[in-house]
């Protein structure tokens, strides 16, 4: 597929070790000219304040386009998550190593999951 | 009469809408078990190179940091909003070393010069679940539109049939 000119937006990581190295090595890490880097690497020591903070600078970021992140660490910032609403950038939760994906904790699946409500498929008479 | 009418027609599209959301809920939940399969590849192959490399030369600390030089993301999306479909679409971009853009480099020169062959298999799983999350990123704004359009008709179903 032909790309137009425009340079394209990047993808963010929040992830463990694992997740961090593996997404780099791929390529997607980027450090920019105010030396920000587009990933965080979390551990057991980091707190969750942290985290929230690392999100929500990638969100206001415009040159991110799809957020990365570990759905356990995406379980620990769920209400910052889900109050994010915007179609920019994309949040996908993914799984890591230690926590195989969970199809029943992944914030589209369960709004999708609450349109299917067995009283909105009655037609009242 | 055309009120029915209305309510029939509304009550078709939520029955198309809502059948389409289920395959593409089921289309999502796979592509992230192949997302986890390519994941879980790439993982077994850093662990395999931590074995052969020592376990501190393939973490974090390689990984470029604040104060190191600007670097630029070899794999890049390209998203847009799809006037006729309504939602964004994203295609992933892996952009390659030319003259032009010194600035990129192979990622796998972080970890030093001659690396173990297990590592390019990582980069290469991992270039793949990237491929992925490119088709999940479409799959899941599909879905979210779906979910928009079948909250507004439902409401509109509501409404007509207060009216009624």
């Amino acid at each position: 597929m032909a790309f137009s000119a425009a340079k394209g937006k990047l993808l963010s990581v929040i992830g463990d070790e694992d997740t961090c190295v593996g997404f780099l090595l791929g390529g997607v890490g980027e450090i920019n000219k105010n030396r920000h880097p587009n990933f965080m690497v979390v551990d057991k020591n980091t707190a969750v304040s942290e985290i929230e903070d690392c999100f929500k600078r990638f969100i206001k970021r415009d040159d991110i386009d799809i957020i990365l992140i570990n759905q356990n660490i995406a379980e620990l910032i769920r209400h910052v998550i889900d109050g994010h609403t915007q179609p920019i950038p994309a949040v996908l939760e993914i799984p890591s190593k230690d926590h195989p994906y969970d199809a029943t904790k992944d914030s589209i699946l369960r709004r999708a999951k609450g349109m299917f409500n067995p009283d909105d498929f009655l037609r009242s008479t | 009469m055309t009120k029915d009418v209305d309510i029939d027609k509304i009550c078709t599209t939520l029955d198309k809408l809502t059948l389409d959301t289920l395959t593409l809920m089921e289309e999502h939940v796979q592509l992230k078990l192949n997302l986890e399969n390519s994941m879980n590849d790439g993982i077994l192959n850093l662990a395999k190179t931590r074995y052969i490399m020592g376990h501190n030369n393939i973490s974090s600390l390689q990984l470029p940091a604040e104060d190191s030089s600007e670097i630029e993301a070899i794999a890049v999306i390209h998203s847009e909003e799809n006037e006729k479909l309504g939602y964004r679409m994203h295609d992933l971009e892996v952009i390659k070393k030319s003259e032009s853009n010194s600035k990129i480099q192979d990622p796998l020169k972080w970890f030093g010069v001659l690396v173990p062959q297990n590592l390019h298999i990582a980069q290469n799983r991992f270039k793949q679940a990237l491929i992925w999350i490119g088709e999940i990123a479409n799959i899941q704004s599909r879905l979210n539109y779906n979910c928009n359009k079948l909250e507004g008709l439902r409401q509109l179903k509501n409404d007509a049939m207060k009216t009624e």
